[in-house]
């Protein structure tokens, strides 16, 4: 009997095996929950970004980046430390250091160690070179678990070329991933610039590569690319190369000379812009930097140089995020306003002294120069004389005096036409929003403003003295400004509207809001917000946005106003024109038209200006001209000695003075160029492992720049500081 | 007679002996090693990628598991030089011992897998008296149906006096056991305690009417609520595995995928991807099946089946050779082997409930282990008395 029962017990057991083993057709599979499909993030390579004629400014290039798989070290009889040791002496590290840097974080295990997912090949070494990639890829089987993949990073092939106006990327940071959720720890951002305010279409799609995990979170098998990462569309630009490496080399060239004549000239912008639609084509600033310092993630040191004022702080754009007082090139809101209110005809004549007793102070031409008698506002632009403008301004300011004292409000005319001309508020240019400088200028209202908020200073200050101050003029001085400050800092004054009349006092603009204002007298009164972005290029080549020229508003001066004042400034052979002796002997000094500026700035040399606009052919309507072009060199003397011949640089190789013109017609390009479909999707993977290696591009920045002990991703700033100087009441 | 003889210990050199070995029963003897040497494969493939993975010794359980089988093997050795006619002393005095272990666990015991039937004994070792209140049990109702055997008629059946001894001295082990609670072993003790009845000969009407009554028991223990929560959820599982895939059946179910991908000849040893990827719980304990499954195939896992069917057969060979104590020794031993073999399979394929049950031999476990190498020894020690004797 038990025989028999054992014997069935057995039997059963069998039927039971050889059914679900062999005979069930339906055999049960692992369940996608349990499995754990592991994902990894292939972050997708950025859109390119190219010029107005399709050449690359920002682009990609594949590096090869070492991966460590932990897993299949583990499963090494030594846990791997045989692996890790070659792979040390390869990479000059250490066995512990590698060790260390894949091992998962955790509460118990300091940095450095590995950020990314347990299971994901952690990457070790980045840009590696062909012998290391050598190395690993011909002995494998002395690499398990160690694998050469790709990584698509930034590429300059202009190297520094337009730099601030590209801006950077940077690692998401977690403050991003709460705006957008589908942004991944892999993933870049744009940080500054184009890159920033063109992230979305920039930003392509990033692609999955997934591995089945078992239960402990280990790989169990091949990784497969799950999604294709798909690149960001392309932005074209309205930026020329050749005419941004021309405006950058112009503007190189006149620091040093302007060095070599003993100013500080410490920085310096030029600006080219089609004046006609308010393209920029060319957006120079000095000093630069090297965009690909923050490819992979900026070291704060690295950072704290880019931003260092010893080292006049390279990141600031000072075309467009710095501002400074005009100057003279000014004129052109005065005379507007002149010659709009009425206060001034196109063929009158008004005095032009030496110097002119403003409320009680004396204010005197440039070099106390005087032309005698009444001249025309024609010769007064010309010769840039700046008690004719004093004048009107000052009548302006008693006239508003009057209107308060009758209790009407004062129209601040001068200011409002400053406004019109964009002074005060944001050009709008398609560029972060903090980095666009705004400009400035003062009315009765922002001085009472900024009186109210720092009276108790100025008057503590008063009282004080400036006791650190070594200099006793300087103490003097600055201790007389604080005490009229406290009493009467509230005070807007006739003196302060002179000041505003010739670009001086608070006056500021950035270089680009100039040259948008000139842009502005070209084009017969429209302002415009100024782009760099041209248009976006999908992958196929098909064009999916056109960025439109944007107008901020029409200029409430009539166009025969703009053109007399462009006319007056056309250059002539005779040197009547101010910025025309920079322009002797060039072959083009007759097709360009511009103002000078020459902006006092306390306790700095002069900021040099000059704003000009051409070709116009002698006796052509100033409407003809196809460029505005606006030149500023800080601490660098009169605007007819530094900013104009670099100008004049800029014209010539524009022209082609010395051969061929440099953009075809002479003219900013008015199609967008044909952008071939993208190639650039995988790049193909040198497989180099016994590991399935990550077949598109490798996820996670180099992990050199990440990481929780590095601080690459706290390097990269929210706001860009912005560099000011402005005149000071003396 | 020797049985007032001073002890002669074995030592290896005459274990060895192969004049000694002829009075063993070798083809059991090597159905048990060839299942101890696949038992050490099985368990190192089951342990050393999760040791591995978290930094560990790949080899630790391996060594453990050797060093547990050695010392079986020792007690084999041990067991087998005892003269089977001193059964009649030892019965009793295993019996006891064990009823002592199972009651002091619940002194001094620590709880593992949600039944209180541990000893720690410290260095990472302990003991779970039930395994060896199996064969004390065995030993003790052995000894009393041998006891009164030879006082009634030859061929007659035990009386119900005996009978209700037997169940007596059956429920004492069974109730502490059931406190632990640790059902698996109940059931095994019941059925071991089933055939000792079965081969002493107890009424076929009585055998059945104690059927009945444990399956009346059976339902009222659901019905009372005695048994555990965690026992009636297996037993819900074992009925419907999909209804909770994550929990209670995730075991069976992660088993069944093992198993079932083995095919003819399975994946190879250590190349199981279940078993790699550490899918299955317990699986160098309680399903260590499910690896000989995977990575062996039907014909490793057939096998194993096969060499359990000759242990049993030996046994019961070796049980019909005899007669009285020894015998009923022999059959208690052989329906223990025979019905947790069956349970612990059986729970594996998905054929019956899961219960905390190791498959003798193979899977890793002190206790298990020593208990076994007695119970085969036992067997060996009933062999070569009676067959020496022929």
């Amino acid at each position: 009997m038990l025989r028999l029962l054992i014997g069935s017990l057995m039997l059963t057991l069998l039927a039971r095996l050889a059914w679900v083993q062999v005979l069930d057709q339906n055999k049960p599979q692992q369940s996608a929950g349990l499995t754990h499909l592991g994902d990894i993030t292939v972050p997708a390579p950025r859109g390119e970004i190219v010029d107005s004629r399709g050449r690359v400014l920002v682009g990609n290039k594949v590096t090869h980046v070492l991966t460590v798989d932990r897993s299949t070290l583990q499963q090494q009889p030594d846990q791997g430390a045989v692996v890790l040791a070659r792979l040390a002496s390869l990479l000059r590290t250490s066995a512990t250091d590698l060790a260390h840097r894949i091992t998962p974080c955790g509460v118990k295990v300091p940095a450095p160690c590995w950020t990314g997912q347990p299971y994901q090949p952690v990457p070790v070494a980045t840009d590696i070179d062909n012998s290391v990639m050598l190395a690993v890829s011909e002995h494998a089987e002395r690499f398990p678990g160690v694998a050469v993949t790709s990584q698509t990073v930034l590429a300059y092939p202009g190297g520094t070329l337009a730099a601030h106006v590209l801006g950077y990327t940077g690692a998401v940071s977690s403050d991003d991933q709460k705006k957008n959720k589908s942004l991944d720890d892999a993933d870049t951002i744009g940080r500054s610039g184009l890159e920033q305010s063109y992230d979305s279409v920039l930003r392509g799609v990033d692609g999955t590569t997934s591995v089945p995990l078992d239960a402990r979170g280990d790989p169990a098998g091949p990784f497969s690319q799950t999604v294709a990462p798909q690149q960001g569309s392309t932005l074209v630009t309205s930026i020329d190369a050749d005419v941004q490496a021309l405006a950058e080399k112009s503007l190189a060239e006149q620091i040093s000379t302007s060095r070599g004549a003993g100013k500080p000239a410490t920085s310096g912008a030029v600006v080219v812009m089609d004046p006609h639609t308010g393209r920029v084509l060319a957006a120079a600033s000095y000093p630069t930097y090297d965009p690909s310092a923050f490819v992979g993630g900026i070291s704060v040191a690295d950072y704290q140089k880019l931003i260092d004022p010893a080292a006049n702080a390279p990141l600031v754009s000072r075309a467009i995020a710095g501002q400074y007082a005009p100057g003279s090139t000014f004129k052109l809101v005065s005379l507007s306003d002149n010659l709009s209110n009425g206060t001034m005809s196109v063929d009158g004549t008004y005095p032009c002294p030496g110097s002119l007793n403003v409320d009680g102070r004396v204010k005197t031409n440039f070099d106390s120069e005087s032309f005698g008698g009444s001249i025309t506002p024609a010769f007064a632009l010309q010769v840039s004389c700046d008690t004719f403008f004093y004048a009107p301004a000052v009548s302006e300011y008693y006239a508003d005096q009057s209107r308060i004292q009758a209790n009407q409000k004062p129209l601040e005319q001068l200011q409002a036409m400053a406004r019109a001309f964009g002074v005060g508020s944001s050009p709008q240019v398609d560029l972060p929003a903090d980095e666009q400088a705004s400009g400035s200028l003062a009315d009765r209202q922002s001085r009472l403003d900024r009186w109210n908020a720092n009276k108790a200073q100025y008057c503590a200050d008063a009282k004080r003295g400036y006791p650190d101050e070594k200099d006793a003029a300087t103490r003097a001085y600055l201790t007389q400004l604080a005490s009229e400050n406290c009493t009467d800092g509230w005070r807007y004054r006739a003196g302060d509207n002179a000041d505003l009349a010739i670009g001086q006092g608070e006056t500021t603009v950035s270089p680009l809001q100039l040259a948008t204002a000139y842009s502005a007298m070209v084009n017969g009164g429209t302002l415009f917000a100024p782009t760099f972005g041209w248009g976006v290029v999908d992958g196929s080549g098909k064009v999916v946005k056109t960025v439109s020229p944007k107008v901020i508003r029409t200029l409430p001066v009539s166009k025969k106003y703009l053109e007399f004042f462009g006319d007056s400034l056309h250059f002539q052979d005779s040197h009547s024109v101010s910025g025309a002796l920079a322009f002797d002997g060039s072959p083009i000094k007759l097709l360009i038209g511009g103002k000078t500026g020459t902006a006092e700035v306390y306790g700095k040399q002069d900021t040099s200006w000059f704003a000009s606009w051409g070709p116009v052919q002698p006796g052509a309507a100033v409407g003809t001209a196809k460029f505005v072009v606006v030149g500023m060199v800080e601490q660098a003397g009169l605007g007819s000695s530094a900013a104009a011949p670099m100008v004049r640089k800029v014209y010539e190789g524009l022209l082609g003075a010395a051969g061929k013109p440099m953009l075809p017609g002479s003219r900013p390009a008015t199609t967008l160029p044909r952008i071939a479909p993208q190639h650039l999707q995988g790049p193909s993977t040198p497989k180099a492992s016994t590991t399935a290696s990550v077949t598109a591009s490798a996820s996670a920045s180099p992990s050199p720049g990440r990481g929780p002990s590095t601080p690459s991703q706290s390097g990269t700033p929210d706001a860009v500081p912005t560099a000011s100087t402005s005149g000071r009441r003396r | 007679m020797s049985t007032l003889a001073p002890a002669r210990y074995p030592t290896l050199r005459r274990v060895a002996d192969p004049r000694r070995m002829r009075s063993y029963d070798v083809v059991l003897l090597a159905a048990v090693g060839l299942l101890c040497l696949i038992g050490a494969l099985l368990v190192w493939s089951a342990t050393r990628s999760q040791l591995a993975a978290s930094g560990g010794n790949p080899q630790t359980y391996l060594a453990k598991h050797v060093l547990n089988t050695g010392l079986g093997a020792v007690l084999l050795f041990l067991a087998a030089r005892v003269d089977a006619r001193l059964l009649r002393l030892i019965g009793p005095v295993l019996y006891l011992a064990s009823v002592i272990g199972l009651l002091a666990v619940f002194v001094i015991g620590s709880t593992i897998n949600g039944a209180h039937a541990w000893i720690v004994i410290g260095g990472g070792f302990e003991i779970q008296p039930a395994e060896f209140a199996k064969l004390g049990l065995i030993a003790a109702i052995a000894v009393l149906f041998g006891q009164r055997s030879a006082n009634r008629p030859a061929g007659s059946p035990p009386a119900a006096r005996e009978l209700l001894i037997a169940l007596l001295l059956a429920m004492v082990p069974l109730g502490l056991i059931m406190l632990q609670p640790d059902l698996g072993s109940a059931l095994v003790v019941s059925a071991a305690t089933f055939g000792v009845l079965i081969s002493a000969g107890v009424r076929a009407r009585w055998l059945i009417g104690l059927l009945l009554l444990a399956a009346l028991a059976a339902v009222l223990a659901v019905k009372a609520g005695v048994l555990a929560e965690y026992q009636l959820a297996r037993f819900a599982a074992f009925t419907n595995p999909n209804r909770d895939p994550q929990g209670v059946a995730y075991n069976i179910n992660q088993a069944h995928i093992a198993i079932a991908h083995g095919g003819w000849f399975g994946q190879g040893l250590f190349h199981g991807a279940q078993t790699r990827g550490a899918f299955v719980p317990e699986q160098q304990t309680d399903f260590v099946y499910s690896v000989a499954g995977e990575e062996l195939g039907f014909v490793g896992s057939a096998a194993i089946i096969g060499l359990f069917a000759v242990i049993l057969w030996r046994g019961l060979r070796i049980a019909m050779a005899t007669t009285d104590t020894s015998r009923y020794v022999a059959a208690g031993i052989v329906c223990w082997i025979g019905f947790q073999t069956f349970q612990n399979i059986g729970m594996n394929l998905g054929l019956t409930p899961v219960t905390g049950l190791p498959l003798p031999f193979v899977s890793y476990g002190g206790s298990s282990m020593f208990a076994q190498g007695l119970a085969i020894g036992l067997l060996q020690a009933i062999h070569r008395r009676s067959f020496s004797a022929q």
